[in-house]
């Protein structure tokens, strides 16, 4: 079983220590971090102090020096989001911060993106995003969206005020059997149940797992209109998608 | 007491003969436009009609208060920013996709601010509603706090991320703005309103209380200083880890979020500022019915809270049988404690 010590950078140390509590999450990322190398580490403590700069910087250094991308992506950047996502969920870290976390993701994924294109490797999955429509708001969306790339999805962002044809058209063209939907307003929020009849009536419901979000959504509300999930914030968006994702596998539409 | 008697009073902590029933937000509804014929978004546009769907407040729901600026975006119309007019069951938005500012330098407040249409509207509906219910009813304005016109005018995330990148100019940018909260506020206050909203959207669902008192607190006290009238502090969410801070404001009042228990609010506020609040929208005026509605009445009221209404403005589709339910189950639970008295 992995410890603490097993950690070489002192930062990540710091964090695992001050700020994981719950003992599942600990174990995982002690067990996880105990087997990434020093220089993964580095860009993974730079990720979650918000060093845009310094992950981008490190990153390039990484790759030019033979560090594979896709061990880039999962040891250097996508580790490091898992603790993000954490200290998010615990009120240790807030919008601000999280958003300069994901900026500096970006910053390593933008090097990382072309190789891993141009070699055909995969995501998890793909899955379209969007505000419904009338809807401007972005950000619970946008936080969603960070998480799940940082998660290793490749995300469809349709932005706001999506129509339903709109969705329809990227899922169909993008062939991603998952969707997610965010309204922040008690206005908006029937165009999901508007959207999910639209798919099927276009035959397609059977086709992509929706998952539903936002301030005013509730599970009770996804329910009734039909939605595969509900997550009350990004950390369980991303745990809502891979399990709709591994029930897509297994029965396919 | 009249209603407007009565919001005064309780925006002091003053003694009344009942609760007020209040938002501080809107109480515009579908139903309430076809029942007045003022129908959005033009009665955001119109001050005839925005003065006759407030009054509804009054009128249909038996509410002691009116506050005609139905939506948050008079101030950033009258700015520049770009807006999205919607239709009937939606409320105007502003694209804070397509912001209008980026640096500190950005920020003008063009002369004709006051006189801009959206911010002629309310002060014309202001003065409208003055002279049709005199004495007899609370006006209360709004006007939009600099980090929520922050939101507006730089977008949401760069200006998030201008306040983690750089606090000095995060701060510089809040004193700005904040002439437009003060300049909107004092020509309402002039129109004829007796208490004035601010939004400013400090939420905790995006931002830490810690924040709250490192950009807004002295910020928010300056308002109070300089605008002669009671504030109502307004902001959604998780906001007991602030509430301390707001309690020191000098506002006279804090609209607080369904998200936050009555009890636990009250504890820390103590008799420092009034409570208005609380009643879920999406989940008990929207989606539930009269019981449920009566139900969180009295929590508030067996906590103490000093003015009682939803939480924040309420969804365009709900019912006006759950809106009236608020005031009569105001009334019964005073009745009830009287009568046990």
């Amino acid at each position: 079983m992995a410890t603490i010590s097993d950690i070489s950078n002192e930062f990540v140390r710091n964090e695992i220590e001050e700020y994981i509590e719950e003992p599942d999450e600990r174990e995982r990322l002690l067990t996880t971090y105990a087997k990434i190398s020093p220089e993964m580490q580095e860009i993974g403590a730079a990720l979650v102090d918000g060093q845009h700069l310094t992950v981008d910087e490190l990153t390039q250094k990484a790759l030019a020096a033979g560090t594979d991308a896709l061990e880039v992506m999962d040891d250097g950047l996508i580790a490091a989001m898992q603790i993000v996502g954490i200290k998010f969920r615990e009120n240790f870290i807030y919008v601000p911060e999280v958003l300069g976390c994901a900026r500096a993701m970006k910053a390593g994924m933008k090097h990382i993106q072309p190789i891993l294109s141009a070699s055909g490797i995969k995501p998890i999955a793909k899955v379209v995003m969007g505000t419904v429509k009338g809807d401007l708001h972005d950000i619970g969306k946008n936080l969603c969206i960070m998480m799940l790339q940082g998660a290793g999805f490749e995300v469809i962002d349709l932005g706001v005020d999506t129509k339903p044809d709109e969705f329809l058209a990227a899922v169909e063209e993008n062939e991603a059997p998952l969707m997610g939907m965010s309204a922040l307003l008690t206005t908006t929020m029937p165009n999901m149940a508007v959207t999910i009849e639209a798919f099927i009536d276009e035959d397609l419901r059977d086709d992509v797992r929706i998952m539903v979000g936002g301030a005013p959504v509730t599970q009770e509300f996804a329910d009734e209109m039909g939605a595969d999930g509900y997550g009350k914030d990004a950390m369980e968006c991303v745990a809502l998608a891979k399990r709709l994702v591994a029930e897509a596998v297994e029965t396919p539409g | 007491m009249t209603s407007r008697q009565r919001v005064m009073a309780a925006l002091r902590r003053e003694a009344v003969d009942r609760t007020p029933v209040c938002n501080p937000t809107s109480v515009a509804t579908v139903e309430l436009m076809d029942l007045v014929r003022a129908p959005f978004p033009d009665a955001n546009r119109n001050p005839e009609m925005m003065a006759r769907l407030a009054a509804t407040s009054y009128t249909e729901l038996g509410f002691d208060s009116v506050m005609p600026v139905f939506s948050i975006i008079q101030e950033s119309s009258a700015l520049g920013c770009k807006m999205q007019w919607e239709q009937k069951d939606n409320w105007p938005t502003v694209r804070m996709r397509e912001p209008i500012w980026v640096e500190p330098d950005d920020i003008k407040i063009p002369p004709d601010f006051l006189t801009h249409p959206d911010m002629k509207c309310v002060l014309d509906a202001i003065k409208i509603l003055r002279k049709e219910y005199g004495n007899e009813v609370a006006i209360i304005g709004k006007t939009m706090g600099p980090w929520t016109l922050g939101y507006h005018c730089f977008g949401v995330e760069p200006f998030l991320l201008m306040s983690l990148d750089d606090p000095g100019k995060t701060k510089l940018c809040l004193d700005r703005m904040k002439e437009a909260t003060v300049q909107f506020g004092l020509a309402q206050i002039e129109a004829g309103a007796d208490a004035l909203t601010l939004p400013d959207h400090a939420t905790g669902d995006l931002v830490s209380g810690e924040y709250y008192k490192r950009y807004l607190l002295d910020l928010h006290i300056e308002l109070a200083e300089r605008l002669p009238a009671a504030l109502i502090l307004h902001i959604c969410g998780k906001t007991l880890d602030r509430m301390d801070y707001i309690a020191q404001t000098g506002m006279a009042a804090f609209h607080y979020d369904s998200k936050n228990l009555p009890s636990e609010a009250m504890s820390i506020v103590g008799n420092r500022i009034s409570l208005v609040g609380n009643i879920n929208n999406p989940e008990t005026l929207f989606s539930k019915g009269p019981e449920t509605v009566r139900e969180e009445v009295y929590r508030n009221l067996e906590s103490g809270v000093h003015l009682v209404g939803p939480e924040c403005a309420i969804p365009l589709q709900t019912s006006i049988e759950n809106l009236k339910e608020i005031s009569r189950s105001v009334k019964d639970w005073h009745k009830d404690h009287s009568t046990s008295n």
